[in-house]
């Protein structure tokens, strides 16, 4: 279980510090819903270890990672944009979250032919990002975030500014993944996201 | 659970702290240390001296002076040149000309001075013009020549510089003021001033200092107390005078007045790169310049064309005629042992200072990226700069004084010639590398840390694509620099190994003019030659593979 206890933060011109507590169990999706400068993507950036809290705590089966550095924390990042990295092929963006040095087996590399396969990206392995779509982008962020298989999603807008074909193919997608046991933190403004994905609501 | 397995070699921040702030510790010690045992070994002369002795005096007004002039001439050119360039953004041969105003960092002072003696000189083809048209005298030898010399080297590298920051300018203003219609003087103010303010201090106090310190140039087309600088002084001091004592003063001096000024600049903020990108601007700037307009930037950049061509050419025309006499003597046909010695010694002291300071500049830009607590930032900024107002000939007897006992034959005293040039390459070195270092942007590196691509993975996978070719331009650079070095080596060289510029002034100086200008066009040559060599050697292999492409530097053009 994941629980987010009375975790504050604020930053240094901000008078009113945001305080956070929940808590989601393996399986489920949690939606965080606010307006813009909530706090949404500030809560995204404390679980995963790229900001670091004033107080409270961050627990994952009961046991802190509060002080873990991003690299300890059993979590993989989507965000609405910026996750691939840009000189790299999709082979070796993807290959990057199978192993952080890109040593990968012949099992690795079949796994990533049969994700970019199931993703409708068969054969677009060696392309650059830069030769992709927003929303073939955003699979392959995705197809990485499944491969890395880590038991905490966190998804910031993730599927804002795709089209309705690429939104339903990963909403089934991220559907999967929760009935495989994955917990998904998602951060949306779409309340057709929070109604398809969500099994609970984080008002900010 | 941790979730990365895969612990990356070299992943703990101390391995990109420490290794870069024992390199910049060791530099601030060794410059403290060479100065401080010229100073230990010798008796320092009273600080009265500086105002009592007239020559002292004179040098050091005399350093300020032509230093201050130089400064002054190289940016009068190099403003209106970076202006036009921005302007005109293509014009057959533009890249051409931008690598060549790019080369002028490393052209070997001593060969080039040959060049300008060819054109200015008594015999000079413009001295020629001048005094059949204008009837006007002109002597190359002392603060003529040596301004003359020192625009030649630095204005091109501050419109190079200076273009850059022009360039940099958002798009958005130059889209506003093309709407206007603003004339140029307007479009200076709005748009182009700004951009170029931020850069008018560091690139002052670079220019200042490299005139300063300048050396060959003051050798060469200086002379007499009225025509000396402070380092010419301080060779001097120790070379024929051997009083070394008044060469820690004058080193003292130097470094105070260079030390004040990087202070000031520093405080007026360093931010901004003080090498130029290699990237070449592809934007455009206000369509529907006139005719008249056109032709008058085509005036002006074709005389800083000739300016900069004249003693290029006249390097090649004087020194291949020389070339097979010079390589083949009197018909022989085995390579001539004293011009293959001297060329063997340039690279064997040249390529390792150049891996030295590349190595160097790498460590302590890591250094940077790994801390942020200020103590440690500034001490890397101080070593960085330092090399750039410490004299290096000082430093060079310094440390000859400190290891004197262990320290024998000729091959060690090349070492020391080595680690000196290396250090006194690092301060541009470092500015080529810090802003490839940085470009991995926030979102990028956020990413690496989740999915754990830290220490020597980050560093293959993240910084090595887009380092590649900065890295092998750093190297030649580096190389480049201490090839050309007619400073260290004057001192600690022996007469009788001499590496391509000794010999070049040995021959200079028993008046072997074809010689000397064969020489010369050789050390040119074997320049470019390591040029294109590291251009080759920083592009990506064309195998399919899991990298594609080098993110920064994909649609730059080769070195010219």
């Amino acid at each position: 279980m994941l629980e987010v206890k009375n975790l504050v933060f604020a930053y240094p011109n901000q008078n009113t510090p945001w305080n956070f507590q929940f808590s989601v169990e393996p399986g489920k999706c949690i939606a965080i819903h606010g307006a813009s400068g909530s706090g949404k993507s500030t809560l995204m950036n404390l679980l995963a270890g790229f900001l670091q809290p004033q107080s409270g705590d961050i627990l994952w089966q009961g046991k802190s990672i509060r002080n873990h550095a991003p690299w300890h924390r059993p979590m993989t990042s989507v965000f609405q944009e910026h996750n691939l990295f840009e000189h790299l092929s999709v082979e070796a963006n993807i290959g990057l979250g199978i192993h952080p040095g890109l040593k990968l087996t012949e099992e690795n590399r079949q796994a990533i032919e049969r994700g970019l396969e199931k993703v409708g990206l068969g054969g677009f392995g060696k392309r650059l990002p830069g030769d992709l779509s927003g929303g073939q982008r955003q699979r392959v962020a995705l197809l990485r975030a499944i491969l890395r298989q880590q038991p905490l999603l966190l998804l910031d807008e993730p599927l804002t500014g795709l089209d309705s074909d690429a939104r339903d193919l990963l909403r089934q997608w991220l559907l999967e993944q929760k009935a495989h046991g994955t917990l998904i933190v998602l951060a949306s403004h779409d309340e057709e996201d929070r109604q398809i994905l969500a099994d609970s609501v984080c008002s900010l | 659970m941790l979730p990365n397995r895969h612990l990356a070699p070299f992943s703990r921040s101390g391995w990109r702290l420490w290794p870069g702030l024992a390199i910049a510790s060791a530099l601030i010690v060794l410059s403290v240390a060479g100065m401080g045992a010229l100073v230990w070994e010798t008796s320092l002369p009273s600080v009265n001296e500086l105002w009592q002795s007239r020559y002292l005096r004179t040098v050091i007004t005399f350093t300020v002076w032509q230093a201050f002039l130089s400064v002054v001439l190289s940016l009068l050119v190099a403003i209106p040149i970076a202006r036009i360039l921005a302007r005109q953004p293509s014009f057959p041969g533009r890249s051409v000309l931008l690598r060549l105003m790019e080369l002028s960092l490393v052209l070997p002072s001593i060969v080039a001075v040959s060049g300008l003696i060819s054109v200015y000189g008594r015999q000079g083809w413009f001295t020629g013009l001048a005094n059949d048209w204008l009837g006007a005298s002109w002597n190359v030898y002392g603060i003529n020549g040596i301004v003359l010399a020192h625009v030649f080297f630095n204005a091109p590298l501050a419109a190079r510089i200076l273009l850059q920051a022009i360039e940099s300018a958002p798009a958005s203003q130059r889209r506003v003021a093309a709407q206007l219609g603003l004339g140029r003087w307007w479009y200076w103010r709005a748009v182009e001033w700004p951009a170029v303010k931020p850069v008018m201090p560091g690139l002052a106090a670079l220019v200042f200092t490299l005139c300063f310190t300048s050396f060959a140039i003051v050798m060469t087309l200086g002379g007499g107390p009225a025509a000396t600088t402070i380092e010419v002084a301080i060779y001097q001091s120790l070379r024929f005078e051997f009083d070394a004592g008044r060469a820690a003063l004058l080193a003292m001096v130097q470094l105070a007045i260079c030390g004040s000024l990087w202070w000031m600049a520093a405080r007026h903020g360093l931010t901004a790169s003080l090498l130029p990108d290699r990237q070449v601007a592809s934007h455009r700037s206000r369509a529907g310049s006139s005719l008249k307009a056109r032709l008058a930037d085509s005036a002006i950049l074709g005389c800083f064309v000739l300016f900069l061509i004249m003693p290029l050419a006249a390097i090649l025309l004087r020194g291949l005629p020389g070339m097979g006499m010079a390589f083949f003597p009197e018909g022989s046909f085995v390579v001539n042992p004293a011009l293959l010695d001297a060329t063997l010694r340039s690279l064997a002291i040249a390529l390792p200072a150049g891996l030295m300071s590349v190595t160097a500049a790498l460590l302590m830009l890591a250094c940077g990226t790994a801390t942020s607590r200020p103590a440690f930032t500034r001490l890397t900024d101080v070593a960085a700069y330092l090399p750039l107002m410490v004299p290096p000939l000082v430093l060079g007897t310094g440390l000859f004084l400190l290891f004197r006992p262990s320290l024998g034959a000729s091959s060690q005293g090349l070492v020391l010639v080595t680690l000196i040039n290396a250090m006194m390459a690092l301060p541009f070195v470092l500015q080529m590398l810090k802003g490839p270092m940085g470009s991995l942007d926030s979102a990028s590196r956020q990413q690496a840390d989740q999915l754990g691509v830290l220490g020597w993975y980050r560093w293959r996978w993240l910084h090595w694509p887009r380092l590649r070719r900065p890295l092998a331009l750093a190297m030649a650079y580096g190389t480049g620099l201490s090839l050309g070095d007619f400073g260290v080596i004057a001192l600690f060289g022996t007469p009788g190994q001499p590496t391509l510029p000794v010999l070049l002034y040995q021959q200079l100086g028993s008046y072997r003019i074809d010689a000397a200008a064969a020489t010369g066009l050789w050390l040119v040559l074997l320049l470019l030659a390591l040029f294109s060599l590291f251009n080759r050697l920083g592009m990506p292999a064309r195998k399919p593979g899991l990298a594609a492409t080098s993110p920064s530097t994909a649609s730059e053009p080769e070195h010219a």
